[in-house]
């Protein structure tokens, strides 16, 4: 027996959580009942339970939507892009990737249902739906790269199931899950090829579909003739950002999984420090776009975009557009710049921000912009020009942040974090007795 | 107990049949009429509310014409809808002139309201009447029309307006008021182009209100406008369509990019299955 291989198995195969594991859980569901009663009230009383009225019609809940579309985005990033560029020192991070990537995508498509107000007529969407919408778009894309990547996650995983079934022998259950799930693989020469070539196929087609979802996305925006929408450059803006609040969640989840399972031979300082320096790449990318997108409208200041980046830049919404353009690009940024910012504690407390950022940017990007149309609502009360989010959006909005979570939660318990066989592979760890693709 | 029976019974016999404060209603009344179509009394009322003036929505009221022996001849009755207005249409009968005069006295009444105190309001109209042409003079078009009394005198200074009908309000041609010559007539030319359905237009010419002779209004319809283009794309194929009538393009790029992705992703499910079947094998 390879006494470094089984070690390897030792160290990567899922373990049961302890009472931290456990706590975190029950607190994860406590917060999505929460939000299953708030939500339960909503079905009950319609949209009216929201802050949500005739000028602020999309609230948290679609800003909360962008940002999990945005954070899907690091699956086809990590995992796609960086293994088509032959990129190897990705692979211990790419599961985590995948992991985010879909449940980031589940939680989008339930988010787009929570902010409908009779979601009873979802069906209507399919059964009548316009191929003239971007609304139907995003429904389509968002089925599609839900089912891609469900798919990236699992081919990865058929070698990883077929050794944990005998890891996870003392444990029948589980270990029959794995065997099922492993689609008898045995790591022959046949399996090895058409395992090989889907996921080259898979690797591809996931990069046009994840910029579509987020092109599609900026074009529900971008459709609406409204001040802060009305721009040709939000699909690349949108892209951008989604990279960068997708890097961060990948650094945050990594760092909280590499301490809590020590994982420091496999996720090192240095998978921080690229990791770094690819974040720093993309906030300065974003940045760029933000620049774009601010710059040359207030340039112009038409009167109605002069209004609506006033109340950006100096009024009512001037605190969280500096905090977040601040703490959560231009910072990070010049921290990121030096190697000591990259270093794992300083990167993860940089990503956090950066992800922290991304959703308030997301809530930027949605709400000031209804405050101020280009043709003013008639004939309603001034209280409804303002947006607030109530309790009860807020409720369902951290449940379904936590839904994203406890996805996350449950996936890493059951899923080894890092791709065992791929790390077996690149470390020539192999064992006669175990299957091998050679 | 006996007595304090009577008394509720009493109590409750006053709450039963109680009435309303009673309102004294401020009825307007305009003769109006339409020349060759129709004319009527416009009628409005209302009444001083808690809440400032508010409209008289549901108050009957009779209509009577009064006779050269001053007796009241009974028209009809009037109700008010619920902004307080009513148009009590004057047939032939009610219109017919005395040997006399071409003077028609009216009298409108609230009588026996439960909730309006009774009034009375009398108006006097001196007949007259209005005709109206359209006619091209040097290729330029001009309405001529010419305002008369009852027995055809014509009618001089007299405010007439001249209005275009619109689909919301009228459409003023012109100065605001041409006054009528010597021989009761005016003449306004049309010059600005403007649309009609099948290129007609109607033009109104009216005598607004005057104390004597009401409203006198005479149409005159002249094909003389640019005609309305129907630019309706009820049967079109626009983005706006239902998804019957989507543009083509919508129909055929997005289902082959939707057969383009789906395509291999139903080879990479089957995908699953052989990987599945060749380890069975070994």
């Amino acid at each position: 027996m390879n006494t470094a291989y089984e070690k390897m198995i030792n160290d990567l195969a899922p373990k049961k959580f302890g009472w931290k594991g456990n706590a975190w859980v029950a607190f994860l569901v406590v917060v999505i009942l929460a939000g299953m009663y708030s939500y339960v009230q909503q079905l009950k009383s319609g949209l009216v339970i929201t802050g949500m009225r005739d000028y602020a019609l999309w609230g948290i809940y679609i800003s909360n939507f962008v940002f999990f579309v945005a954070v899907s985005l690091v699956g086809s990033l990590i995992t796609a892009i960086l293994r088509l560029s032959g990129v190897h020192w990705s692979t211990p991070l790419t599961r985590i990737a995948e992991i985010i990537a879909v449940a980031a995508i589940i939680m989008a498509g339930i988010t787009i249902i929570i902010d409908m107000g009779r979601p009873d007529r979802l069906l209507n969407l399919f059964l009548h739906g316009r191929l003239q919408s971007p609304i139907l778009w995003d429904v389509i894309v968002i089925t599609t790269y839900l089912v891609i990547s469900l798919l990236l996650l699992y081919y990865p995983l058929l070698p990883d199931f077929s050794i944990l079934k005998r890891h996870a022998d003392h444990q029948g259950w589980l270990s029959k899950w794995y065997d099922r799930l492993s689609l008898n693989w045995s790591g022959n020469e046949k399996q090895v090829r058409i395992h090989a070539i889907s996921l080259q196929a898979l690797s591809i087609m996931i990069i046009p579909v994840a910029f579509a979802i987020h092109t599609v996305t900026a074009w529900l925006f971008e459709t609406t003739y409204r001040p802060g929408w009305d721009s040709t450059n939000f699909g690349p803006y949108f892209i951008a950002g989604a990279f960068v609040a997708g890097s961060g969640a990948v650094v945050v989840v990594m760092f909280v999984l590499r301490k809590l399972y020590s994982l420091e031979d496999y996720i090192t300082d240095d998978h921080f420090d690229k990791m770094g320096k690819v974040l720093v790449l993309l906030c300065l990318l974003y940045l760029y776009f933000n620049i774009n997108e601010y710059l040359i409208p207030t340039y112009k200041s038409t009167k109605e975009e002069a209004m609506h980046l006033q109340s950006l830049f100096k009024g009512e919404y001037a605190v969280l557009f500096w905090t977040v353009i601040i703490g959560g690009l231009i910072l990070p940024v010049i921290i990121l710049l030096f190697r000591k910012g990259r270093k794992p504690l300083p990167l993860f407390l940089v990503a956090l921000a950066v992800v922290l950022g991304a959703w308030w940017k997301r809530y930027l990007i949605v709400i000031p912009t209804l405050s101020h149309p280009f043709l003013p609502i008639e004939g309603v009360p001034q209280s409804w020009h303002h947006y607030a989010p109530t309790l009860m959006e807020w409720s369902i909005t951290a449940a379904t942040l936590a839904s994203a979570l406890l996805i996350i939660t449950l996936l890493v318990r059951f899923l080894p974090i890092v791709p065992i066989y791929e790390t077996a592979e690149e470390r020539g760890l192999t064992e006669t007795s175990q299957p091998t693709c050679s | 107990m006996r007595t304090y029976l009577i008394y509720f019974f009493l109590l409750l016999a006053n709450a039963a049949f109680a009435q309303n404060p009673t309102h004294k209603a401020r009825v307007s009344a305009q003769y109006v009429k339409v020349m060759n179509r129709e004319a009527f009394i416009a009628l409005s009322a209302k009444y001083k509310g808690e809440n400032g003036f508010e409209p008289a929505s549901g108050l009957a009221i009779q209509v009577y014409k009064k006779m050269p022996d001053d007796s009241l001849f009974y028209l009809g009755v009037a109700t008010m809808n619920p902004e307080g207005k009513t148009k009590f249409v004057l047939n032939d009968s009610s219109l017919a002139k005395t040997k006399e005069s071409s003077v028609f006295t009216y009298v409108v009444k609230i009588e026996n309201q439960s909730t309006y105190e009774d009034s009375e309001t009398e108006i006097n109209i001196a007949d007259a009447y209005l005709s109206a042409a359209v006619e091209a003079v040097d290729s330029i078009n001009q309405i001529r029309a010419t305002l008369t009394d009852g027995s055809g005198q014509p009618l001089a200074g007299q405010s007439l307006k001249v209005q275009l009908q619109r689909m919301y309000a009228p459409l003023p041609i012109g100065e605001e008021n041409y006054e009528t010559d010597e021989k009761g007539s005016i003449t306004v030319p049309i010059e600005a182009p403007m649309p009609g359905v099948n290129g007609e237009l109607t033009f109104e010419v009216v005598l607004n209100e005057s104390e004597t002779y009401g409203t006198v209004k005479a149409l005159v319809t002249a094909p003389i406008g640019t005609p309305i283009v129907d630019q309706s794309t009820f049967d079109k194929r626009t983005l706006w369509s239902p998804p019957s009538k989507a543009p083509y393009c919508l129909l055929i790029f997005p289902n082959l990019i939707i057969l383009g992705v789906w395509l291999p992703i139903l080879l990479l499910i089957i995908n699953l299955f052989r990987i599945s079947k060749a380890g069975m094998n070994t």
